[in-house]
């Protein structure tokens, strides 16, 4: 990663940004043209059509609608009661907080241990950044029948296990509910950690060479400048990931959907697939809808919180 | 940055890198393993000797081209608009765009499906196309806003000094000075809207407009339960994806560091 005078300037300006504002608006120079015709395209397609349809939602979501019938009756807000007294909707909550902090927390070791690593100038780094990195261009709907083949009791998995002399651990990996939750962890992890890596890599090369020279002056080893200077230096890259993780947790979809269908036993429901499920083959559109409003409440109040946590430390730093 | 004296350390290193990358490649390994499984490259040929299954590029491809053009188009211009000219309450707007890069698109499903039936939307492009763009503009607004922001204020005004109107401005510093950042716009959008499956997977009924991502389960019904073949379809369309990333594997990298400071 180059580092370039327009990429730090970029970066602090982004910084700037994320600390509140980033308006530097007519603070000086000439009146400005008007900005509004040029951002009323994007605020159409995109602004215009999503609030349309949340705001088309939250209508469903007091019905109770089937979808196709001409006049569905109004129930108020009992869908949303229903919801709290829904097993399955608390088990789909549980498994994606579940499911975020596993796969946070690995995919951090990982990203930051690979980076370590290809920065340590071992042999076939660009081989290995390339493995590392495929997963993530790679859709998850074309790669699920490779998981379905690999994880099938008479999958690639288990006759490995059987060559190495571990046959005994065998197991139907996504027949059954106990390893169903870790195999779509392992498939997210599997997919997400080339970008954890690449950013903590990029993030590791922005680090001043004076300050890790002044380190090692001082008798800091590697693990403690890792440790004691690196990782802190790093931390506004892994507030960004952690953003990134929950919002994609609590939007997960593809890869239960496809390698488990949500099963078994609603072992790998996520909010997502229960929607899905609710809405389109259920037909139970109302409640769906309403699942749906809780979610994004959920989105919203989550991203503030990160943000907002992200904020304060860097703050205090 | 890291140094590593003794001849030992390097190969634990090594050594450890090697191990921790095997999961990583195993997938990939039983991939093409399967795919080459029983009749070897006879999958291939059955696959590729399918009708209509070279459709589903094209429709994957004239989706990704009309998003990518779509959100091109409108994120340079609000991007401009945000970073560079007169707008009240500018931060209202942007962070209602902002706010829509919290939504998950399953909870576009029920409010489109009834809005495109009735527009006579449903089963065309539009309907994947639209929405997936809708979704992308938010994040390349940030990216590029962020960038435009970087680039100095006297430039814009040494040119309206110079009686150039916000158009010419647009097209002459704009577009040229904004390339790397629409590089990374550009492969992001790529990768969201070729590796969609929901939109596709709901909006597009007829086998003639559907997308690669509905490749496997297109050929689950084709092939019954041949393994081997569903596997060898995978792996084909897995191959542009491949060649895509390894020839700008650097756009890539750039695009993503840029994304990430937020």
């Amino acid at each position: 990663m180059t580092t370039t005078s327009t990429e730090e300037q970029l970066s602090r300006s982004a910084r700037a940004g994320a600390a509140g504002g980033g308006g530097r608006t007519g603070r000086r120079g000439p009146r400005r043209p008007p900005g509004l015709p040029w951002i009323l395209p994007a605020l159409v397609l995109s602004v215009g059509l999503i609030y349309y349809a949340i705001g088309y939602t939250g209508y469903i979501s007091t019905l109770n609608w089937d979808g196709i019938s001409p006049d569905p009756q109004s129930v108020g807000t009992g869908n949303y009661t229903r919801i709290f007294d829904d097993p399955v909707f608390w088990e789909a909550v549980r498994h994606t907080v579940v499911f975020f902090v596993v796969t946070f927390v690995i995919q951090t070791i990982l990203g930051l241990v690979f980076a370590v690593l290809m920065h340590a100038q071992i042999k076939l780094a660009a081989l290995y950044k390339v493995i590392i990195f495929i997963p993530v261009v790679l859709a998850p709907a074309i790669m699920a029948p490779v998981f379905r083949h690999m994880f099938a009791p008479d999958g690639e998995l288990n006759s490995v296990l059987q060559h190495i002399g571990l046959g005994s651990l065998a197991q139907p990996w996504i027949g059954q509910t106990s390893t169903a939750l870790p195999v779509i962890m392992f498939i997210t992890i599997w997919e997400w950690t080339g970008i954890t890596f690449v950013l903590y890599y990029a993030a590791m090369t922005q680090i001043e060479p004076s300050i890790l020279e002044a380190a090692r002056m001082d008798g800091a080893g590697n693990f403690r400048t890792l440790v004691s200077i690196i990782w802190p230096e790093m931390r506004g890259t892994t507030v960004a990931l952690g953003i990134l993780g929950a919002i994609g947790a609590l939007k997960t979809f593809d890869v239960p959907y496809l390698v488990t269908i949500g099963g078994p036993n609603y072992a790998t429901e996520f909010l997502g697939t229960y929607i899905y499920r609710q809405t389109i083959p259920l037909s139970h559109v109302g409640y769906g809808a309403a699942l749906s409003i809780i979610l994004l409440v959920v989105a919203l109040i989550v991203a503030v919180i990160l943000q907002l946590a992200g904020r304060d430390r860097e703050a205090g730093n | 940055m890291f140094e590593i004296r003794t001849r030992a350390g390097r190969v634990v290193l090594q050594v450890v890198a090697t191990i921790l990358i095997v999961p990583f490649l195993f997938p990939l390994v039983v991939m093409i393993k399967g795919a080459f499984a029983g009749e070897g490259v006879k999958n291939f040929t059955a696959v590729l000797q399918v009708p209509g299954f070279p459709r589903f590029f094209l429709n994957s491809l004239i989706i990704a081209v009309v998003v990518i053009a779509l959100v091109y188009a409108v994120t340079m211009m609000a991007a401009f608009g945000f970073a560079k000219l007169h707008l009240r309450f500018r931060e209202v707007y942007f962070w209602l765009l902002l706010a829509c890069l919290t939504l998950p698109e399953v909870v576009l499903l029920a409010p489109l499906f009834a809005t495109d039936t009735r527009l006579g939307l449903y089963d065309t492009y539009w309907a994947v196309i639209l929405p997936l763009a809708a979704l992308q503009v938010p994040f390349a607004v940030l990216l590029t806003r962020n960038f435009i922001n970087g680039l100095p204020d006297e430039l814009f005004e040494a040119a309206r000094v110079d009686g150039a109107n916000s158009l010419q401005g647009f097209r002459h510093l704009v577009i040229p000075l904004t390339r790397p950042i629409a590089a990374a716009v550009i492969i992001f959008t790529l990768v969201a809207a070729w590796n969609d499956y929901l939109f596709p997977l709901v909006f597009l009924q007829s086998p003639d407009l559907q997308t690669i991502t509905l490749v496997p389960q297109f050929f689950v019904g084709e092939f019954s339960n041949d393994q081997t073949k569903i596997l060898a379809s995978a792996v084909i369309t897995a191959i542009p994806e491949i060649v895509a990333y390894l020839s700008l594997q650097r756009l890539f990298e750039r695009g993503l560091s840029a994304g990430a400071i937020k």
